[in-house]
């Protein structure tokens, strides 16, 4: 196994075909029966793995903060893999450290869809478990690669949009002009959550008009410049606002004030970041924020871990679990101004632990306030 | 005075020319493109880019290149936010945050030009490494907490409150615009950065202290970034290290728009000036058209490969000697 350790780093095209011919060999057997000894690993064989996008990103910091959490409560250590916006980083990162030989216990939110094939496989060869989180190909299932690609969970974004487009439309009253900010165009989560506003918005408001869209990359200085613009363009036309996350609302808003707009429209987004909390709170904009969507980055990291956590220690076997719980939805829910206090309580800074705490007690499909629902059948295009 | 002007304005005819049927035809398919309010927008959106521009194209007119400024801007714009009156922190230094973002834009610069200089080190490499030294020290500061924003409503508002018609923001920025396009034209630096452009080995040997300019405009690149990293944190009204996001894909694309030729010695302030503003006017004018977003990107490379040959044709010939 040293050569591995060698070579794995630098030589990431070599991995399959060492690899491949290991498994031909004698490590066929000890990796075809990695699971059934899994519960007689020793905690200080097992690493932790928690691979982010970036770390500039509050939301991927939060997830963080819950796979530390988790770490602590199980005493397993933690290894944080930033990828830097690049797949080629997360790759590379996640095979040293599958390079290093101990069992790992990994979630990963990949940079693309396509990376998630290469990343289970690699640790599916290297006897680990992982839990893949909001982006993957839609075919690419953990039924059919086996008990190491544990289960893929995703925030809903269909519901998402949904929530934003209800909390615009009653606020307006059913009637008026409003405008968008996706976030990155092309990606999923963007485009659910963009088909569920949609969607909401023709099913129950059919007189709000969407007046224009304006992708913003998740980049509150884009969102801002492109509200600027809009601004400029519909003038005191528009009485909603919707941004794909609360970064980009933050600059929309921004731009919103500083054109004096700020209590003649509503806005709605997703996140609930403790900034939009806090604007909230103070009625920032003569209530201009109506409705968001609460999730939480520790909490997401938290119960992927944990799943992956259970199946490493052979307390779950995935290949028993049904569908929905392999490919499966957290419950979201829609935060107005009457509801909000209630959500508080989960930006303590002691709340990463107490939620590890219930998690470990109920379980990762148990755990409020955000236990998975269930697959996504029933929304279309989710996965 | 008049035959530095005209040399400060020579060559941009077909800048110019693009610029103007751009807006020609913005202003046709939107009326409100033309408007006294676009112009304002206009103004708000080019400031921050063309702060940083100004440094940027020293350090490209001297034949080197600089890719640190979102990261410097992501230091520099945490470090003011954190010192002035936030959400975050119960702290007002006043002035002194000013001083400390702005000292540690230019710390940053001039630690980037030393080793540029001295360790002969390419300027690609070094300014990469600078711009993720700048990115992490700004994601140290960010931590864990929570989102800065300025409670100061008059330093929130101040980049959009009108002086003479036009905002704050973009008069600082043509403050900075201007004294860099006289520093250019006049001063021993702005000539000695253009000799050492054109042919370093000749300008070292006829005496030019080539090392310490080197260091100087890296320095003022810096401090450059560090402004405009503060500006644009006041213009968003909350710091993050992001805050440089994309900045560096309209800056050196317009300096290069302008003329200035990425081996140096050649080009102009007042030239790279223009290039930001093409870039704004048609991501703005594409906005106000109401170009559906999934033809936007691809209409907005179409058309600056049109407006891009309309402004090398008048120097094609210069351009085919240079290959």
């Amino acid at each position: 196994m040293r050569i591995f350790d060698r070579l794995l780093p630098e030589h990431n095209k070599r991995l399959k075909m060492l690899l491949a011919s290991a498994l031909t060999g004698g490590l066929a057997y000890i990796a075809a029966i990695a699971p059934a000894t899994a519960a007689t690993v020793d905690k200080k064989d097992m690493v932790m793995v928690v691979s982010v996008i970036n770390t500039t990103n509050p939301y991927m910091i939060s997830n963080i903060e819950g796979a530390k959490a988790l770490s602590e409560k199980l005493e397993i250590p933690l290894e944080v893999v930033n990828s830097n916006n690049s797949s080629q980083t997360e790759i590379s990162s996640i095979l040293s450290i599958l390079a290093s030989g101990k069992k790992v216990i990994m979630f990963v939110n990949t940079v693309a869809s396509s990376d998630a094939p290469t990343i289970v496989d690699a640790v599916k060869q290297a006897g680990g478990y992982v839990t893949i989180w909001w982006n993957k190909p839609t075919d690419y299932k953990p039924q059919s690669v086996g008990d190491n690609f544990v289960a893929f969970q995703k925030i809903p974004g269909v519901e998402s949009g949904r929530c934003g487009a209800k909390a615009i439309g009653d606020a307006l009253g059913g009637k008026g002009s409003v405008v968008m900010f996706p976030g990155v165009q092309d990606s999923t989560t963007s485009k659910t959550r963009v088909a569920g506003f949609k969607t909401e918005m023709k099913e129950k408001y059919p007189n709000i008009k969407i007046l224009d869209e304006r992708p913003s990359n998740w980049d509150p200085q884009l969102a801002a410049r492109n509200a600027k613009d809009l601004i400029v363009k519909y003038g005191s036309q528009i009485n909603g606002v919707w941004s794909a996350d609360d970064g980009m609302q933050i600059g929309a808003m921004q731009s919103f004030e500083n054109a004096g707009l700020l209590d003649k429209v509503k806005f709605a987004s997703d996140g609930l970041y403790p900034k939009t909390l806090e604007d909230i709170k103070s009625g920032r904009g003569g209530n201009a924020i109506v409705g968001e969507t609460f999730h939480r980055g520790y909490m997401a990291s938290a119960v992927g871990l944990y799943t992956a956590y259970l199946a490493a220690t052979g307390e779950v076997v995935p290949s028993t679990l049904p569908p929905e719980k392999r490919e499966s939805l957290f419950k979201l829910s829609c935060v107005t101004p009457s509801n909000y206090q209630q959500y508080l309580q989960y930006d303590e800074p002691d709340a990463p632990k107490q939620f590890v705490e219930r998690l470990v007690k109920n379980g990762p499909w148990n755990t409020e306030p955000m236990p998975l629902v269930g697959g996504g059948s029933n929304e279309q295009g989710e996965f | 005075m008049q035959d530095h002007l005209s040399k400060i304005w020579k060559g941009p005819i077909g800048l110019i020319a693009s610029i103007a049927v751009l807006i020609l035809l913005f202003s046709v398919l939107n009326p409100r493109f033309a408007s006294v309010e676009n112009l304002q927008n206009v103004l708000f959106q080019v400031s921050v880019p063309l702060i940083i521009l100004v440094g940027t194209s020293m350090v490209i007119l001297m034949g080197s290149i600089d890719l640190s400024a979102q990261g410097v801007m992501g230091a520099a714009g945490m470090t003011w936010i954190l010192l002035s009156p936030n959400t975050r922190l119960e702290i007002d230094l006043g002035i002194w945050a000013w001083v400390a973002a702005l000292g540690l834009g230019l710390l940053l610069g001039l630690a980037t030009g030393v080793i540029y200089a001295k360790l002969r080190v390419p300027s690609f490499v070094v300014t990469l490494g600078t711009w993720y030294v700048g990115l992490g020290i700004g994601i140290i500061l960010y931590g864990n907490g929570m989102l800065p924003s300025l409670t100061d409503e008059a330093l929130a508002r101040w980049p959009t409150r009108l002086t003479l018609g036009l905002p704050n923001s973009f008069w600082l920025a043509a403050f900075v615009a201007v004294a860099g396009a006289l520093v250019m034209q006049f001063t021993h630096l702005g000539r000695g950065i253009l000799a050492i452009g054109n042919n370093e080995l000749i300008a070292r040997s006829s005496g030019l202290p080539v090392s310490l300019m080197k260091v100087s405009v890296f320095g003022l690149a810096g401090l450059l970034s560090a402004l405009a990293g503060i500006l644009a944190t006041m213009q968003l009204g909350s710091g993050s290290p992001d805050i440089g996001n994309g900045q560096l894909f309209t800056v050196i694309p317009a300096a290069v728009i302008g003329g200035t030729a990425l081996s140096g010695g050649e080009g102009g302030m007042m030239r790279s000036t223009l290039g930001v503003f093409l870039l704004i006017i048609l991501n703005n004018g594409l906005v106000l058209a109401g170009i559906n977003p999934d033809y936007q990107s691809g209409v907005f490379g179409a058309i600056l490969i049109v407006a891009i040959v309309a402004v090398a044709w008048p120097e094609r010939s210069r351009l085919k000697v240079a290959k």
